[in-house]
């Protein structure tokens, strides 16, 4: 629960900073069911959010949807999926990095068994060759969830700009990702120093990823009442579930789903008030 | 998401038909069930009106309606009055039904494979994955079931752990904030929203 080192490392990052080092002094979640945890808004600066929110949605429309768009129709389907591969090869050694640090070996071994027949078999990662003939998915994996598993909460949620929906947790295992990446400091070192080449995969793959939601993500701003809520919601059960999904791996296997005696988590969340009367109301920033 | 739950409700029964349909006592030949519903929904040549009518009809039988609407507005359901409760419940079913019978004319083909049913505290969660055409890995759903006198109704759809009335409920909450804690901003907006898509 050591997290004021890592806070310290990123304080000078002037932007957030602030936001950051607050969301570190929240004290450890005194082991809440779920259910109120989604419930709770857990969005203090959420005026804040809202503002960059708006600013993401307009860079969104005019920037990632069109340029997503010309990707997915100027590139073949079987183009796009290998440069696809491709990147995921490249973030397997740090999803072994965290299989590893969460004690979950059996993915480890996976992530290893993949990054070796792809990166050669598979041409460097261009064809998912363990993936497709091997039994070996992909998993994906980051150092937010990793947080997540050993106990560090997540912090208020924020809205960082361009990337989206975040907090702390996760923002802190993007930036630490993003210098601890073996390819990142490869490219970067002596004697390439090609500083760019991060942001450029940064850039593809963030193209990539939104040209498969373009759908998706159209459909729930269409019929949302308040679709910063949603995408607020959303993406805090969405990394709740996964950081419960990776303990329960670690977990002796789980009685049969067909007994009666297996784990029941509670289906009804309590009624606990849903966000604190504290919270301010605004009207602002819509 | 709610893409992927829509397809959740569209699933391929194959040789089990008719004799599930005698079954309505075991939560998981409800949700299989659910599957033949929802192709009926989609129908041959069925306007975007029909549909909206037929899902309708399957969400007031095969789901807990009066439940989940009590839910989503979690602890503003009590300030509301009898009149805003009873209203919020008719405008929340249209909204649910306009919402879901369009996006399920975005059906693709996908399967939905019933893999275990357990006992709850409230009645049985039935544990599915859906199955995509494209090979995609399937998405797991989870139907929370509650019993209600020997008959079970779906009360939540979970999919891949996100419960889709937490998050119905967390927007609703957020709409209601935003209008200074007052019910009737949200059952306005929800208003507008279920008549101009209905096109009353």
């Amino acid at each position: 629960m050591n997290l004021r080192p890592l806070c310290l490392v990123f304080s000078n990052l002037a932007l957030l900073s602030t936001v950051i080092l607050s969301g570190c002094a929240t004290p450890p979640n005194n082991a809440q069911p779920e259910a109120t945890e989604a419930e709770d808004f857990n969005d203090p600066f959420e005026d804040a959010n809202r503002a960059i929110f708006d600013f993401n949605q307009v860079v969104d429309r005019n920037v990632l949807v069109p340029v997503a768009k010309a990707y997915r129709t100027v590139l073949p389907d079987a183009v796009r999926d290998s440069l696809r591969d491709f990147l995921r090869n490249l973030r397997e050694p740090i999803i072994f990095a965290n299989n590893a640090l969460q004690g979950d070996f059996d993915h480890a071994g996976q992530t290893f068994a993949r990054f070796t027949l792809n990166s050669t078999l598979g041409v460097g990662g261009l064809i998912d060759v363990a993936g497709r003939w091997g039994q070996l998915p992909y998993y994906e994996q980051d150092l937010g969830l990793t947080f997540g598993v050993w106990g560090i909460p997540e912090g208020p949620y924020l809205v960082v700009p361009v990337l989206g929906p975040s907090d702390p947790r996760d923002l802190i295992g993007q930036v630490g990702e993003g210098f601890g990446d073996p390819f990142n400091r490869l490219v970067t070192g002596n004697p390439y120093t090609l500083y760019w080449i991060p942001f450029v995969r940064g850039g593809v793959s963030g193209i990539d990823q939104r040209s498969r939601y373009i759908e998706t993500l159209a459909d729930i701003e269409r019929t949302s009442l308040d679709y910063y809520a949603t995408i607020r919601s959303l993406y805090r059960q969405r990394r709740a579930a996964l950081i419960r999904h990776e303990k329960e791996q670690n977990l002796p296997p789980p009685a049969s789903f067909s007994r009666n005696d297996g784990p029941v988590p509670s289906v009804k969340p309590p009624q606990a008030a849903m966000a604190s009367e504290a919270q301010t109301i605004s009207e602002v920033a819509r | 998401m709610r893409r992927i739950v829509l397809t959740a409700f569209v699933l391929f029964v194959g040789a089990l038909g008719p004799a599930i349909l005698t079954a309505a006592a075991d939560p998981a030949a409800v949700i299989n069930n659910l599957g033949n519903r929802a192709l009926e929904v989609l129908g041959k040549n069925a306007t975007p009106a029909q549909r909206v009518a037929r899902f309708h009809e399957l969400f007031r039988e095969d789901f807990d309606v009066p439940g989940i609407a009590r839910f989503v507005l979690g602890r503003y359901w009590k300030t509301a009055t009898p009149e805003q409760q009873d209203e919020f419940t008719r405008l929340f079913e249209d909204y649910i039904a306009i919402v879901y019978s369009s996006q399920l004319s975005a059906y693709t083909g996908e399967t939905l494979k019933v893999t275990g049913s357990r006992a709850d505290p409230e009645g049985a969660i039935v544990a599915s994955e859906i199955i995509r055409p494209s090979g995609a890995p399937p998405v797991k759903v989870e139907w929370h079931l509650a019993d209600q006198h020997g008959t079970y109704k779906i009360r939540d759809v979970a999919v891949d752990g996100i419960s889709m009335a937490v998050t119905q409920r967390s927007e609703f909450a957020s709409v209601i904030q935003r209008n200074g804690g007052q019910v009737q901003g949200l059952i306005a907006m929800l208003r507008e929203k279920t008549g101009s898509a209905s096109g009353r």
